[in-house]
């Protein structure tokens, strides 16, 4: 009787325990490949094409060569251009091609491909990177000329996106719109072995590689052969992965869990350049923030000092302004720089009428100041949130706190009825001003609703009045400056990419010159 | 019988108008718009409007069920509004892993129910019937994607058994099957050891005692047997969630699966792959009811005859 019972129920727990067993030896990777766990807003990016992309991950990047590479300090080096020239009036880009560049399938890159590629764009979801170009003019098999249609000193910039990663024709062509869903072929130092969405994409090491970007010391083949760029949408399971070992390297570290990965000895953890800003946004429309000096007493009631600290534990820094400091026209006069001075606050609020009752909160004709704060309802923004409450509860606003998830916060903000709201972008360009608070983007993404005459003619100015890189940015600079001294927002963050690495298992290099870890930083890394 | 089978697969059609309409209006009924994932800094209003042109956001809501019912009755799903392949492809791309933990698990949830629900019956009554019962008890009241964070902090980070996530061979397999497939163990268990312990009061054992068969015997081949009608009826019942069980499961453990595919496109309001995805697994839930059903009507003529 007892030995029956025993086979069944410890057969079950035998099946279970070989199987664990056997398979530990198989999970552990092998010295040859380096698992890379993508940063949360980097996943569910549906395929590798980047002419048709509105999202793409550091995978695109592996894969494809751009013209151009932009570092970290915002200057542009040759890449698959080896050099360019503008001219004067901004109408006449002409760029000098790299030679002996061939794609994974054995096409060479010459001068033609730029023409095809360029052409690609018209009619895709990124149209606006090449609106501008009138047409691309082969001069001989290694030189182009783009003649535009109106100076764009942004080309650059976007020359050296993701989404202008440069595809092979033939390859493009053959897979008839179906392109970088099973195939994707670049000039990389990757080439694509497998891609299954929203899990992993595997690619191994691009033999033929000779060609790198001015970013990275080794110009030729990747040192890591393999590599598997895995997405996990659950941030525990994410942080489990790299505290145990399972991942190489973590793209973006969950806020919350930088303090726990610190504590690991194997974890290096190196912060990137700031990418993306959090701000307080008002509703410009109606009361009580259509009015200039609420925005301003708000704006000097908040302390960005502790959203730093108990937040992000230090990483980053206090935002004073819209933009990420590596940028030129972040660098505004420091008198429009927006800082905590709570008396000046109180004193705002009694000149626009709201008086401080004997209860604390403060009334303008009969009204108290009860406003709504609105927050996404991941952990950062949420502690955002509370802070931001406890901030305006002394200078006798009350805000009451309401959680969304991203895409129903987005949806509240189109109908209007928000007041306040924890907002978050990461874009490393000024025209994000644009983006942000252009008259033409109401209800979204302008969901200040910022319409105003002054603001609206710097912005078209900055827009499309500059013939190069340094008038574009006085432009705007000067629209910033503009956005800052109406108080449209409150800078709270500036927030910067955790990457942890596995340092028993690779050394990337002590100094990383791109925005992210990218195809320079992967190319020269090496193993232990 | 086989009117049987009819009769019980003609229920079907007005079932899946109601679920269709209510999958639809759900996720329709949500705040939020696909379109917005798919713009980024620099996109004109312009496109935004096209895109929602293209993919008929711009119609009435009655109209937009219309368009994708009578596509759907041509088993068309429609394709992905975010990323931009037919739905059809993406569930089928997802479905063998699905199928995998979802079998794996019924599997699991039936062996080590029934094997449970032995022991309890055996010593029932005894500290080792309680320590089951209620061990099973508190692992299947768990939330599962809970439980999956506990099983993933004990035998991935403190033993190191198995890996933390992922679908890469057998191991990564073992702790999302035991946290999808607890709740079953604890049904199968309860209705195991229940029914083992009325069938043991039964004429017919203490006849098989009195002739002298020996206990395990009894208990295995007589009794178990005849215990495991209504098991098996149960077992039918969780055919269903074969597919349905495992939702959060797969999000917690990054597998791939139908699971993972509908919470990202939900997150990102992919209608026509929402859609897709929940009216899939709703089928599926009602079907292994059905395939329940009629298995259990084969056995037991009983049955066939009270459906009539």
């Amino acid at each position: 009787m007892n030995r029956r019972e025993l086979l069944i129920s410890s057969s079950i727990l035998a099946i279970a325990s070989t199987s664990l067993f056997s398979n530990v030896a198989i999970a552990a990777a092998s010295p040859s490949e380096a698992t890379i766990v993508l940063s949360s807003d980097e996943n569910g990016a549906p395929h590798l094409d980047p002419i048709r992309a509105t999202l793409l991950s550091v995978t695109a990047g592996l894969i494809y060569d751009r013209l151009i590479a932009m570092s970290n300090d915002h200057t542009f080096h040759p890449h698959l251009a080896e050099s360019w020239d503008e001219s004067e009036d901004g109408l006449n880009w002409t760029f000098v091609l790299k030679k002996n560049v061939r794609f994974h399938d054995g096409e060479l890159f010459n001068a033609d491909t730029v023409v095809w590629w360029i052409s690609k764009f018209e009619g895709s979801a990124n149209q606006h990177v090449s609106s501008a170009i009138d047409r691309v003019v082969v001069v001989d098999e290694h030189n182009v000329r783009f003649e535009m249609k109106r100076p764009d000193p942004n080309l650059l910039y976007n020359l050296a996106s993701y989404f202008m990663g440069i595809p092979s024709p033939k390859a493009y062509e053959a897979a008839a719109g179906n392109f970088g869903v099973i195939e994707a072929v670049g000039t990389g130092p990757y080439k694509l072995e497998s891609f299954a969405v929203g899990q992993e994409t595997v690619l191994v090491a691009n033999e033929e590689y000779a060609w790198g970007s001015e970013l990275s010391e080794n110009k030729g083949v990747p040192e890591i052969k393999r590599l598997v760029l895995r997405e996990i949408q659950d941030s525990s399971a994410t942080f489990l992965e790299m505290d145990t070992g399972g991942a190489d390297i973590l793209m973006g570290v969950p806020t919350e869990f930088v303090p726990r990965l610190a504590l690991n000895a194997d974890v290096e953890l190196r912060n990137m350049p700031a990418t993306g800003v959090s701000y307080l946004q008002f509703n410009t429309s109606s009361a009580p923030f259509s009015d200039r000096l609420v925005r301003q007493a708000i704006a000097h009631a908040v302390d960005q000092e502790p959203i730093l600290k108990a937040v992000f534990s230090g990483s980053g820094a206090t935002a004073h302004q819209f933009l990420v400091s590596s940028l030129e026209e972040s660098k505004v006069q420091p008198e429009f720089l927006i800082r905590k001075d709570t008396e000046k606050a109180k004193q705002l609020l009694d000149q626009a009428g709201w008086l401080l009752g004997s209860d604390g909160i403060r009334t303008k004709n009969g009204q108290p100041l009860k406003v709504r704060l609105w927050s996404a309802s991941e952990t950062a923004y949420k502690r955002m949130a509370e802070i931001v409450q406890a901030q305006l509860k002394p200078v006798g606003v009350i805000a009451e706190v309401a959680l969304f998830d991203s895409a129903s916060l987005r949806d509240a903000l189109r109908k209007g009825d928000h007041q306040l709201v924890i907002s978050h972008y990461d874009w490393d360009n000024a025209d994000i001003l644009d983006w942000c608070f252009s008259a033409k983007n109401i209800p979204h993404p302008n969901s200040s609703r910022w319409d105003n005459p002054r603001s609206e003619k710097l912005r078209e100015d900055a827009m499309s009045g500059a013939r190069n890189w340094r008038e574009r940015v006085a432009k705007y600079k000067e629209y910033h400056e503009n956005l800052l001294e109406n108080f449209v927002f409150v800078p709270l963050h500036e927030f910067e990419k955790t990457v942890a690495v596995n340092r028993s298992r690779l050394a990337i290099p002590e100094r990383i010159r791109e925005t992210t870890v990218g195809s320079a930083t992967l190319l020269d890394t090496r193993w232990q | 019988m086989s009117s049987f089978i009819l009769r019980r697969l003609l229920a079907v059609i007005p079932t899946f108008f109601v679920v269709s309409l209510t999958v639809f209006l759900l996720i329709h009924l949500v705040p939020g718009d696909p379109i917005d994932s798919l713009m980024r800094a620099g996109s004109s209003p312009a496109l935004r409007e096209q895109m929602a042109a293209k993919y008929g956001l711009d119609r009435s809501l009655f109209e937009q069920y219309i368009i994708w019912m009578g596509k759907v009755l041509t088993l068309d799903f429609g394709t992905s509004i975010i990323q931009g392949r037919p739905v059809a492809a993406l569930i089928a791309q997802n479905l063998p892993s699905s199928l995998t933990l979802g079998g794996t698990a019924f599997l699991f949830s039936s062996l080590a129910g029934i094997a449970a629900g032995v022991l309890a019956a055996k010593y029932y009554g005894t500290r080792i019937d309680s320590s089951i019962t209620s061990g099973i008890l508190l692992g299947s009241t768990i939330p599962s994607f809970w439980l999956a964070l506990l099983l993933i902090l004990v035998f991935a980070v403190w033993l190191g058994w198995v890996p933390v996530s992922g679908a890469r061979g057998w191991s990564s397999l073992v702790l999302p099957v035991i946290a999808t497939g607890l709740g079953g163990v604890a049904l199968v268990a309860r209705v195991t050891k229940v029914s083992m312990i009325e069938i043991g009061r039964q004429d017919f054992v203490t006849l098989l005692r009195a002739k002298g068969v020996s206990e395990s015997r009894i208990r295995l081949q007589h009794i178990l047997r005849h215990a495991l009608v209504p098991v098996i009826s149960i077992l039918g019942l969780r055919i269903g969630w074969i597919l349905g069980g495992a939702i959060t499961v797969e999000v917690v453990f990054a597998r791939p699966g139908l699971g993972s595919l509908l919470i990202r496109a939900l997150n990102q309001r992919d209608y026509p792959l929402v859609q897709g995805c929940l009216l899939m697994l709703s089928m599926a839930v009602i079907l292994g009811t059905i395939i329940g059903d009629i298995a259990q009507a084969a056995m037991d003529p009983r049955q066939r005859e009270a459906s009539k």
